[in-house]
């Protein structure tokens, strides 16, 4: 289970919040205005009524102990650069990710300590330009993978004792075994860098490698349950 | 008899081809602004112009030179044979023929010849006294040596450059647009002189070393002093004479500012729209463009995608500074409302624009431009944002292709990257092409190597690239299991290796870009060279 601290309830947090799977994740959701903390407990989210400001107060929700992840979304970027400075003097290790409303703040939220910077209008931009550009894998990415069709991304962690350590990739199958494509892999030890898969065919997994790979939800539940299977055999 | 000739006549040029043709080319060349033919066209006139009035200034020095005889003969011909058929393309006289035929034949009366002709001359008197025509015959008639005295409004014949230059027009249409300003101004100007001419002649005339001998002496003075220009041939001797000169003076330092200030004006506010036209010619120009409509972040982003990649395409936006903004950043920009349908045709949404984006912060402006472009133009393709939820519905309904949320894509953003950061990273990557690997479509088309092969046979791992599957409106596909249909389209996830590909259907591959170029061209040349063999 994780925990997030949701600063700022609004259309963007509402959409993000809702969309995490409340068995993995516990969400408690604060926000200035009174208001807007009852619509969120009404919505059945977790709210906390706390000032932002006080270092003393986010210690109280979590912050520096229990928190994973805190989503600092509120409208003004300097509130946001606020919040990210102090919850990082409070944890090195928590997992930040805000939003930034000019392209000047990006700089500062990231030298004040977020981990990643969502840039809404730069996304949606991006978007329309891929729409007019390629339409045809811009509509089918939209409606399987981001959309309401059973195609997901998924990565799966390869665990000590697995039967996938030392196999080759080639020996992988997946699209056979399970109808999973493998993307590519990564190894955070070395580099967040992909491994593009089809280049590194004689590649041979080691504990630690992250399989991005792409399917119907029911395969990946079928590989990751065999992947952490110490006996399942190629 | 006769009537029924004239008639016989007309319904003869309505049908004739050759009568049809040789209008529309002359429309095109003389009056139709979109048309390449009169751009030559005007250059070529302004080029004759400008020689003949060198012609007429070298005459002056060279009485009756050969070869400026001949050439005037030659631009007088074209200057009538122009007079006549812009008159011929103005009348139409064949078309109230046969309206008044018609007319007459429904209330089964006879046709009155009589009536036609006089709505026939109505029709061209209207074109003899329109402006410019005036301005035509102006720059003939000088030309007919009887009427040597005319000579001198050869000169005007420049005046016929406001036919063939916009920049004239503009000039013209400045001061037109002042109309009521300069008419106060003329009517205030002219009691100064009438009252300074008057009271000047009244105080100097025959007064001792006095040179104003008449009236028109008196009011060449007057006009030469109120212009500020002063040569002082004529200056006054009496007191009363040199206060009249005061008050003269200072009067015309009040006419004369406010004369300029209203010529400023009146091209400071030109200027906007001058700007405007000048966008509109350049858009003219392009044959295919998207129009963006709001220029705030998602608009910016959008424009610096689409500029580096040399597409063209112009922004609309009402805020002056949004404006400025994509001027500096050297966009072509309008500044104006985008929800009217003039600034939207005058764009040329019906005519060479591919695509409108509809991207303002605020949902009723983006579902009226959605709305009022669809009205325009049925074929347009129209991507909307919505900034609320609620009104997904209602842009689709006004006609929107696409609609985008800022918000929800964001936030289904941020809740991937919670969920699996690395996997998202990844693949965000590859959509948005920043990394090297890129995931592009391959189309199978008609006679193409692909078409009926098998997935298997592709080899599409040794070339390094992974098919993430196979979008297709082919029925036949349709057994196979992993489909995912979007729109009318249905996309094959992982199809089996004996998966038979049809002409029509896209691959969709993982792979660096120059693999799957490659990929792309191989087959394409595959293809030509079996066709160049069959």
């Amino acid at each position: 289970m994780k925990h997030i601290a949701v600063f700022g309830y609004n259309r963007l947090s509402f959409e993000a919040i809702s969309r995490l799977d409340k068995e993995l994740f516990q969400i408690t959701v604060i926000d200035q205005n009174p208001a807007k903390t009852a619509l969120a407990a009404e919505n059945g989210f977790e709210t906390a009524n706390i000032d932002f400001r006080s270092g003393d107060d986010l210690k109280l929700i979590g912050i520096g102990s229990h928190i994973d992840t805190l989503f600092c979304f509120f409208d003004a970027d300097s509130e946001n650069v606020f919040l990210t400075l102090s919850a990082r003097a409070l944890d090195k290790e928590l997992n930040i990710i805000a939003i930034v409303d000019s392209p000047e703040s990006a700089e500062k939220l990231l030298a004040a300590g977020a981990n990643k910077i969502i840039d809404p209008y730069e996304i949606c931009g991006r978007k329309i330009h891929d729409m007019l550009k390629r339409p045809d894998i811009h509509d089918i990415f939209d409606h399987t993978v981001f959309g309401r069709h059973d195609l997901h991304l998924a990565e799966v962690t390869i665990p000590e004792n697995s039967y996938l350590e030392n196999a080759h990739i080639s020996q992988l199958q997946l699209s056979s075994q399970y109808n999973l494509l493998l993307i590519g892999i990564v190894n955070k030890q070395i580099s967040a860098q992909l491994h593009f898969v089809v280049e590194e065919f004689d590649r041979r997994l080691s504990v630690g490698d992250i399989l991005v790979i792409l399917g119907p939800s029911r395969e990946i539940r079928a590989f990751k349950k065999d992947v952490e299977n110490e006996f399942c055999k190629i | 008899m006769l009537a029924k000739l004239i008639v016989y006549c007309a319904y003869y040029l309505k049908s004739a081809d050759w009568y049809r043709h040789s209008k529309v080319f002359f429309y095109d060349l003389l009056e139709n602004s979109h048309s390449r033919k009169k751009k030559y066209f005007d250059a070529t006139m302004i080029g004759l112009l400008i020689l003949s009035v060198i012609f007429l200034i070298y005459d002056i020095e060279h009485n009756d030179s050969k070869m400026g005889g001949y050439f005037e003969l030659a631009i007088l011909m074209i200057f009538v044979a122009e007079y006549f058929i812009r008159g011929w393309i103005h009348s139409d006289a064949y078309k109230v023929i046969i309206e008044e035929h018609e007319k007459a034949l429904y209330l089964n009366l006879n046709l009155n010849l009589s009536s036609v002709f006089k709505k026939i001359a109505a029709r061209d008197l209207e074109y003899i006294w329109s402006p410019f025509a005036i301005i035509d015959i102006l720059a003939i008639l000088p030309s007919y040596r009887p009427l040597d005295i005319l000579r001198i409004f050869i000169i005007f014949r420049l005046f016929k450059l406001f036919r063939y230059s916009d920049s004239a027009k503009l000039f013209a249409d400045a001061l037109a647009s002042k109309r009521y300003e300069l008419s106060t101004l003329l009517i205030f100007t002219c009691f100064l002189v009438f009252i300074a001419g008057v009271s000047i002649y009244m105080f100097e005339y025959q007064a001792a070393g006095s040179n104003i001998n008449n009236l028109f002496d008196a009011f060449y003075w007057t006009i030469v002093t109120l212009a500020t220009v002063g040569y002082g041939d004529i200056t006054p001797q009496t007191t009363g004479g040199r206060w009249v000169a005061i008050f003269l003076i200072l009067a015309s330092l009040g006419v004369l500012s406010f004369f300029t200030s209203i010529l400023i004006a009146a091209f400071s506010e030109k200027m906007l729209s001058v700007r405007e036209s000048r966008t509109y010619a350049q858009l003219d120009r392009y044959n295919s463009f998207i129009i963006i409509c709001g220029f705030g972040r998602v608009g910016q982003e959008i424009a610096r995608h689409l500029h580096n990649e040399r597409q063209k395409f112009v922004v609309i936006d009402r805020t002056p500074h949004k404006i400025a903004l994509a001027k500096q950043r050297g966009y072509l920009a309008i500044e104006n409302d985008a929800s009217n349908n003039e600034v939207l045709i005058n764009a040329g949404i019906c005519r060479a624009a591919s695509a409108i984006l509809c991207i303002t912060g605020d949902d009723v402006i983006n579902v009226y431009i959605t709305l009022t472009s669809r009205h325009l133009n049925k074929n347009l393709r129209i991507i909307s944002r919505a900034n609320r939820h609620d009104n997904v519905n209602k842009l689709y309904q006004a006609g929107a292709d696409n609609v985008i949320r800022p918000f929800e894509i964001a936030g289904l953003l941020a809740a991937e990257f919670v969920g699996q950061p690395v996997a998202f990273e990844a693949i965000s990557g590859i959509l948005h092409n920043q990394t090297e690997i890129v995931m592009e479509s391959v189309l199978v088309s008609e006679k193409s190597p692909l078409d009926n092969q098998q997935i298997g046979q592709l080899d599409l791992a040794q070339r390094k690239l992974t098919l993430l599957g196979v979008i297709s409106d082919n029925p036949i596909h349709l057994k196979h299991k992993n489909k995912y249909q979007v729109k009318e389209l249905h996309f094959y996830f992982n199809p089996e290796t004996k998966f038979i590909l049809r002409h029509g259907d896209m691959l969709v591959l993982l792979g660096r870009k120059y693999g799957i170029d490659h990929f792309r061209d191989q087959v394409e040349q595959r293809r030509l060279f079996s066709r160049t063999r069959a």
